[in-house]
C-alpha cells in the first residue's frame, strides 16, 4: 500500500503542469535572469581605469612631478595603470567634464594643482588623492632639504628627492593580505534562490496533503475512508512530495553548477545535506500553512506563495545588502526565517567552510521543521471533524 | 434479513441548526436503501457520519455488527463510496485513476488487474481508459467516478446522488450498474432527490427532512401513507354541475372539482373507480374526450407529510 | 455598471497580491532611501574601514589610527566573524589590523607586518592606497629621523616630532572644485524609487488585469457574454475603462508614496517628469497585461507569466540592480521590453541640470517608444482576440 500510494502520488505531482512550473522552471528562469543582471556587478564595484582629462598649460609642463606621476599612472601597458588621461585645453576640459566623459580635470594654475569635477564619487576621491600625494611629496622634500640646512649640511637634493619618490612612490610599506578567499558576494542571489526553490518545494507537499485531508476536497474524502492508517497514506505521500521536491532541487543545483558556474564551496556532501534540510523545511512548513490555515486549496497556494517571496526578500533576494542588514540589525526575523537558514548555511559554507555556523543553521532548519510539525500535528492527526 | 448497519439515534449538530436529529434506521443485507429527500435535508451528513468522517453529537453506529470508527480498518475494507462531487485525480487517466483507488484496498496484483476490468465493464468506460478526467464529459466522469469508488468489490455501497446532472444515456447505464452489484451480492445505501429513480431503483424507503426520518417502507407502503388512493383526470365540455355534487357527496371521493372543461377527482379509497365513474358518466349523458387516472406519487407522500414539494 | 461591479468583485479577490508588490516597493524604497547629505561642495567619499588595534593608542600608533579614522568612516565590530560578513557584505571595505608593540617596531626603524582584509572594492583599493601612502611618509619621516641620529637610535628619536611632522605633510591637500548643483543623492533615490517601481506597476497591472480578464473570458462566460443583450463592443469598453481605471489608481497610489519616500524632489520639476514618464508606462503595461491576457486564457498560467515577464523586465532592464552595472549584452536584450526606456529616462532625469524642452527631447523619444509598444501591443492584442472570437 505505501508503495502503491507513494507510486502514484509522485506520478500525480509529475504530471501537474503548474506545480512543475512552480518548483521546476521557475526557479530556472529567475536564476538565469540572476546570471544575466548579476554577471557585471563584481567588477563594476573594483576601481576601474578612471576617465581624467589635464588642462595641457606651461605650468604643468613645466611641474616635473605631476607630469612624471600621472604619465606613470596612466601607462596603458602597466598593471598599476589608474587613469585613463587625455591632454586638453581648458575649454575642452570643461566639456568633457559636464558631457559625462571624464570624472575629473586636472588643471595647474601657477604650483597651485586644482581639481574640477562634476559630482563627488570614489574616483573623484581617488583623483584627489593621488595629486594630494604628489603634494605631500614635495612637501617632505622641502622639510627633509631644510633640516638638512638647518644641520648645517650640503643636502644632495638629487639624492633625497630619489630617496623620497622611492619611498612614496615604491611603497615598500609590509602590508599582508589576510582575506579570505571566495569573496563573490553575487553567490548569496543563488543562495537565496535555492532557498526560494526549498520553500517552493513545498507546494508539491501541498498538494499531495490536501489530498489526503477530507475537510480539503472530496480526494481527501475518498482518502480516508480507505482501510489504512492515515499515518501511512499520509507519509508516503507526503514522501513522494519531498522526493519529487528533491528531484527539481537536483535539476536546479546542476543547472546552477554546470551553467551558471555558481560556487558552493568545496563540501559538496554538506551542500546536499543542507538542500535537504531546507527541502524539509519548506514542507513543512507548507503542511503547516496547509493545516492551519483556512481558507481553500487556492487560498492556501497564495499564501505559501506570500510567505515565500517575503522569506526570499528579507534574506536578501532583490537585494543582497538585506540580509545584511536583517541579520545585524533584526536577527530575530533571521532567527525564524527558513529561507534565511538555507542562504546563510550556503554562505557559511562558502565562505567559512564547514563550521559551527554551518551546522547552527542545519540544526535552525532542523527544530524549524519540527515546530512547523508540532504546529501542524492536531490538524495532521484529526481523523473526524466538525464539517467538511 | 440481518442489518448491515444500523444507526441509532445518530444526531449531528452544526453552529446552529440540528442537520441530523436523532435518527435511527438500518441497511439490511442485500438491499438497495433509498433516502431520498431534499436538498439539505441531511443525506449527505448521514452518510458521512456513518463512514466517521463527521463528528456527531449523539448516537451510535455500527457496521457489519461492529462500533464504526476511522479505525476501524476491517470494516472500511468492505465499503464502497461514491460522493456526490467527483473526486479523481486530474492528473491519472481513467485506468491509472481506478487502480490507484482499487490499490488502496487491494493488494494482489492481479486480482487487481481483474477487478478493475470489471469495473470498467460495469461503467462501460472501455474505450476511455486513457483518457484524462479532463477530456470526459460530464456524464462519463460521474462514471468514472463510480468505478473509482467500487473497483474493490465492496459489500457495501454508498452512493450519494451519484446521477445529478447527468444525461440520460449515463444514467441508465449508472442505474443498471448499481442493480448489477445488488444481484452481485452488495448491499447498497443510495440517496438522491430524484424520486423517480428511487421508485424504479430500491427496494426500500426512507424519506428525510430537516434531519428526521418522516416516513420509511417500500415504494407501496409510503404510497399508502398517502390520503389518495387514486386521481381521475377527466376532459369534457358538456359537464353538468348537479353532477359535480353528487360526486362530492360519495364516501370514497377525497376531492371532486370542475374548472377549464377538466373534472378532477381524488378518490381515497375503493377499487374499479374509473370503471364506476365511466357508468354513471354515461348514464347521467355526459360525453367525455379523455380520461387519465393516476396513482399517487412520492411527491404526493411527501406533499401529504411535510405541506412541501419535494422538488424545490 | 454591472460589468464594472463584477471587475470589482474579481480585483477584490486577488488585492493580496498587489499588497505584496506594493509592500516590496515599500522596503525596497524606504531601504534605499539614504541619509540625504545634500551639498555641492566636494566631499571625498570615505570608505568604510574597521582599525583592529592591538597596539597600545599613543604616539605613532595613535597617530595613525587618528589619520584613518578622520578620512574613513570607522566602523566598530565586536567578533572576527563579524567583520568577515561585513567584508563579504560590503559593509566595510578595509579591516586593518595593527598588531602589539606595532609603535616600539617603527621606532626601531623596522617595517613591522600590517595584515589587512579588503573586500576588494574601489574603497577597499582606496583605504589600501590611504593606508599606504601614510605608511611611506612614516616610513620617510622615521627614516630621515634616524639618519640625523644614527648614534643614539630610538632614545632620541623624537616620536612627537615624528608625527607632528606627518600630520602637516599630510594637511596639504589640493582644492577641488564641484560644477554640478544638483543633489544628486537625492536624484539617485528618486530614481531608483522609481525605477523599482517599473516592477510593481507592470507586476501589479498584469496579475490583475489578467486575472479579471481571464475570469472574463472562460468558456461558459464568454458564452454568456456573447448571447448576452449587452453590445459586445460595449462590454469590452467598460471592461476596458475599469482596467484603465484601476491602473491609474495603481500608478496614482504609488506616485503620492513616492512623494513620502523620496521627499522633496518630487516637488521639482524633475519630480512631474518622472511622474509623466511612469504614468506613460502604466498605460503600456495596461496595454501588455491585454495581450497577454488575450493569449493565455487560463488562469492558473497567469500566474507564472507575470512573475516570468515582471521579473524578466525588471532584471534585463535594470529596475532592481543600477543600469550601469548591467552588463550590455543584457541592456540591448532589455530593449524588447517597454520598462528599458522607462528606465533610461529616470536616469537621464537623474542627472539633468535644469529641466527645458530641449534638454527634455531624449525623455519625450522614450516615452514615444513605449507609447509605440503600447499601440504594437494593442493591435497583437486586437488580432489574437479576433481569432478568437468565435467560441470553438
Amino acid at each position: 500500500m505505501f508503495g502503491h500510494n507513494f507510486k502514484y502520488t509522485f506520478k500525480v505531482l509529475m504530471r501537474n503542469r503548474m506545480l512543475l512550473f512552480w518548483t521546476f522552471v521557475f526557479p530556472l528562469v529567475l536564476g538565469t535572469m540572476f546570471k544575466l543582471a548579476f554577471s557585471n556587478i563584481e567588477n563594476s564595484e573594483k576601481l576601474n581605469v578612471i576617465p581624467i582629462a589635464i588642462v595641457d598649460n606651461e605650468d604643468f609642463q613645466g611641474n616635473e612631478a605631476f607630469r612624471r606621476t600621472f604619465e606613470t599612472l596612466s601607462d596603458e601597458s602597466s598593471d598599476e595603470q589608474m587613469f585613463d588621461t587625455v591632454y586638453v585645453s581648458k575649454d575642452e576640459a570643461d566639456t568633457l567634464l559636464s558631457d559625462g566623459d571624464v570624472d575629473g580635470v586636472l588643471y595647474m594654475n601657477g604650483a597651485e594643482p586644482e581639481i574640477w569635477i562634476h559630482e563627488n564619487g570614489i574616483n573623484q576621491t581617488v583623483l584627489q588623492y593621488v595629486v594630494d600625494e604628489i603634494v605631500h611629496t614635495s612637501a617632505i622634500m622641502e622639510k627633509r632639504v631644510q633640516n638638512e640646512l638647518e644641520q648645517g649640511a650640503m643636502p644632495d637634493i638629487e639624492g633625497l628627492y630619489k630617496n623620497v619618490m622611492e619611498q612614496v612612490a615604491g611603497r615598500k610599506s609590509n602590508l599582508v593580505d589576510a582575506s579570505r578567499a571566495n569573496m563573490s558576494y553575487t553567490m548569496i542571489e543563488y543562495y537565496t534562490l535555492i532557498a526560494m526553490a526549498c520553500l517552493y518545494g513545498g507546494i508539491l507537499g501541498m498538494t499531495a496533503l490536501s489530498r489526503n485531508l477530507p475537510n480539503m476536497g472530496n480526494l481527501g474524502k475518498r482518502t480516508a475512508i480507505v482501510p489504512i492508517s492515515k499515518a501511512k497514506t499520509m507519509f508516503s505521500s507526503l514522501l513522494a512530495a519531498y522526493c519529487t521536491q528533491l528531484i527539481g532541487l537536483a535539476i536546479l543545483f546542476v543547472y546552477t553548477i554546470f551553467v551558471m558556474k555558481v560556487d558552493y564551496g568545496e563540501n559538496l556532501p554538506y551542500v546536499i545535506l543542507l538542500a535537504l534540510a531546507g527541502s524539509l523545511a519548506g514542507l513543512t512548513l507548507a503542511i503547516m500553512v496547509t493545516t492551519v490555515v483556512k481558507t481553500g486549496e487556492n487560498g492556501k497556494l497564495g499564501i505559501l506563495i506570500g510567505i515565500t517571496m517575503a522569506c526570499c526578500f528579507l534574506s536578501g533576494m532583490m537585494g543582497i545588502t538585506m540580509k545584511y542588514i536583517i541579520e545585524k540589525h533584526v536577527p530575530f526575523l533571521d532567527k525564524i526565517n527558513p529561507a534565511s537558514m538555507i542562504t546563510d548555511g550556503y554562505y557559511a559554507l562558502y565562505y567559512y567552510g564547514v563550521d559551527k555556523r554551518f551546522w547552527m543553521d542545519v540544526a535552525s532548519l532542523g527544530i524549524f521543521s519540527a515546530f512547523m510539525l508540532l504546529v501542524s500535528a492536531q490538524g495532521l492527526r484529526r481523523q473526524k471533524y466538525d464539517s467538511i | 434479513m440481518s442489518a448491515v448497519v444500523e444507526v441509532k439515534n445518530l444526531t449531528k449538530e452544526y453552529k446552529q441548526k440540528k442537520a441530523v436529529d436523532d435518527l435511527s434506521f438500518e441497511i439490511r443485507q442485500g438491499e438497495i436503501l433509498g433516502l431520498l429527500g431534499p436538498n439539505g435535508s441531511g443525506k449527505s451528513t448521514t452518510i458521512n457520519c456513518i463512514l466517521s468522517l463527521l463528528k456527531y453529537s449523539a448516537g451510535s453506529i455500527k457496521i457489519f455488527g461492529e462500533e464504526m470508527t476511522p479505525d476501524a480498518y476491517k470494516i472500511k475494507r468492505d465499503i464502497g463510496v461514491i460522493f456526490q462531487e467527483v473526486a479523481v485525480f486530474e492528473e491519472l487517466t481513467v485506468y491509472e485513476n481506478i487502480d490507484y483507488f482499487c490499490g488502496l484496498y487491494v493488494k494482489d496484483k492481479q486480482e487487481r488487474k481483474k477487478d478493475i476490468e470489471d469495473a470498467i465493464a460495469l461503467v462501460g468506460l472501455d474505450e476511455f481508459r486513457k483518457y484524462y478526467p479532463k477530456q470526459l464529459s460530464g456524464g462519463l466522469l460521474r462514471r468514472l467516478n463510480i468505478a473509482c469508488g467500487i473497483a474493490h468489490k465492496p459489500k457495501l455501497i454508498f452512493l450519494d446522488e451519484p446521477t445529478v446532472a447527468v444525461d440520460p444515456q449515463s444514467r441508465n447505464n449508472i442505474l443498471d450498474g448499481i442493480r448489477k452489484l445488488r444481484d452481485d451480492g452488495a448491499t447498497i445505501c443510495y440517496t438522491t432527490h430524484y424520486m423517480e429513480e428511487v421508485e424504479i431503483l430500491c427496494d426500500r424507503i426512507i424519506i428525510l427532512d430537516r434531519g428526521k426520518i418522516i416516513a420509511q417502507g417500500t415504494s407501496d407502503e409510503l404510497k399508502a401513507l398517502a390520503k389518495i388512493e387514486e386521481k381521475v383526470t377527466i376532459e369534457t365540455k358538456h359537464f353538468k354541475p348537479e353532477f359535480l355534487e353528487k360526486l362530492q357527496a360519495a364516501p370514497n371521493v377525497d376531492k371532486a372539482e370542475y374548472a377549464g372543461h377538466q373534472l378532477v377527482i381524488t378518490y381515497k379509497s375503493g377499487k374499479n373507480n374509473v370503471a364506476k365513474l365511466i357508468e354513471e358518466l354515461s348514464a347521467a349523458g355526459i360525453t367525455c374526450n379523455k380520461i387519465f387516472s393516476e396513482r399517487p406519487t412520492l411527491n404526493d407522500v411527501f406533499l401529504e407529510l411535510t405541506g412541501k414539494e419535494l422538488r424545490d | 455598471m454591472t460589468v464594472f461591479k463584477a471587475f470589482l468583485h474579481v480585483l477584490n479577490k486577488c488585492n493580496g497580491m498587489v499588497i505584496l508588490y506594493t509592500a516590496l516597493l515599500l522596503l525596497f524604497g524606504g531601504i534605499n532611501a539614504k541619509s540625504g547629505d545634500t551639498t555641492s561642495q566636494f566631499t571625498a567619499d570615505k570608505p568604510e574601514i574597521v582599525i583592529v588595534n592591538q597596539d597600545e593608542n599613543v604616539g605613532i600608533t595613535k597617530n595613525f589610527t587618528d589619520y584613518i579614522a578622520a578620512h574613513s568612516k570607522r566602523k566598530e565590530l565586536k567578533s572576527e566573524e563579524d567583520i568577515d560578513d561585513a567584508i563579504f557584505y560590503r559593509q566595510v571595505a578595509f579591516v586593518i589590523y595593527i598588531p602589539q608593540g606595532y609603535r616600539q617596531a617603527v621606532l626601531n626603524g623596522e617595517t613591522p607586518e600590517l595584515r589587512y582584509k579588503s573586500c576588494q572594492s574601489a574603497d577597499a583599493s582606496f583605504a589600501q592606497m590611504m593606508v599606504e601612502s601614510y605608511l611611506a611618509i612614516q616610513q620617510n619621516y622615521v627614516d630621515a629621523a634616524l639618519q640625523a641620529n644614527p648614534d643614539e637610535k630610538n632614545i632620541s628619536l623624537n616620536e612627537e616630532e615624528v608625527c607632528k611632522d606627518i600630520t602637516q605633510t599630510l594637511e596639504q591637500t589640493s582644492t577641488v572644485h564641484v560644477t554640478t548643483t544638483l543633489d544628486t543623492n537625492s536624484m539617485s533615490k528618486a530614481a531608483g524609487y522609481y525605477n523599482f517601481a517599473s516592477y510593481s506597476l507592470l507586476a501589479g497591472a498584469i496579475f490583475v488585469i489578467c486575472l479579471v480578464l481571464t475570469s472574463f473570458q472562460e468558456l461558459p462566460i464568454r458564452k454568456r457574454i456573447t448571447i448576452s443583450s449587452m453590445n459586445y463592443k460595449k462590454h469590452n469598453a467598460i471592461l476596458l475603462a475599469s482596467n484603465l481605471l484601476f491602473a491609474i489608481a495603481l500608478w496614482l497610489f504609488y506616485g503620492l508614496i513616492s512623494f513620502v519616500i523620496v521627499g522633496k524632489v518630487m516637488f521639482r520639476a524633475q519630480g512631474a517628469m518622472y511622474l509623466a514618464n511612469s504614468f506613460v508606462f502604466t498605460l503600456c503595461a495596461l496595454t501588455m497585461a491585454f495581450l497577454i491576457s488575450s493569449i493565455f486564457n487560463n488562469k492558473e498560467a497567469v500566474n507564472g507569466i507575470v512573475n516570468v515577464v515582471a521579473l524578466g523586465s525588471a532584471f534585463l532592464c535594470g529596475a532592481f540592480i543600477p543600469v550601469e552595472w548591467l552588463p550590455d549584452g543584457v541592456l540591448a536584450v532589455g530593449r524588447i521590453f517597454p520598462a528599458y526606456w522607462y528606465i533610461q529616462t529616470n536616469e537621464y532625469l537623474k542627472t539633468l541640470e535644469t529641466v527645458s524642452v530641449s534638454g527634455l527631447k531624449p525623455v519625450f523619444i522614450n516615452m514615444l517608444v513605449m507609447a509605440l509598444y503600447g499601440v504594437f501591443y494593442i493591435i497583437v492584442a486586437n488580432i489574437v482576440s479576433a481569432k478568437k472570437r468565435v467560441v470553438a
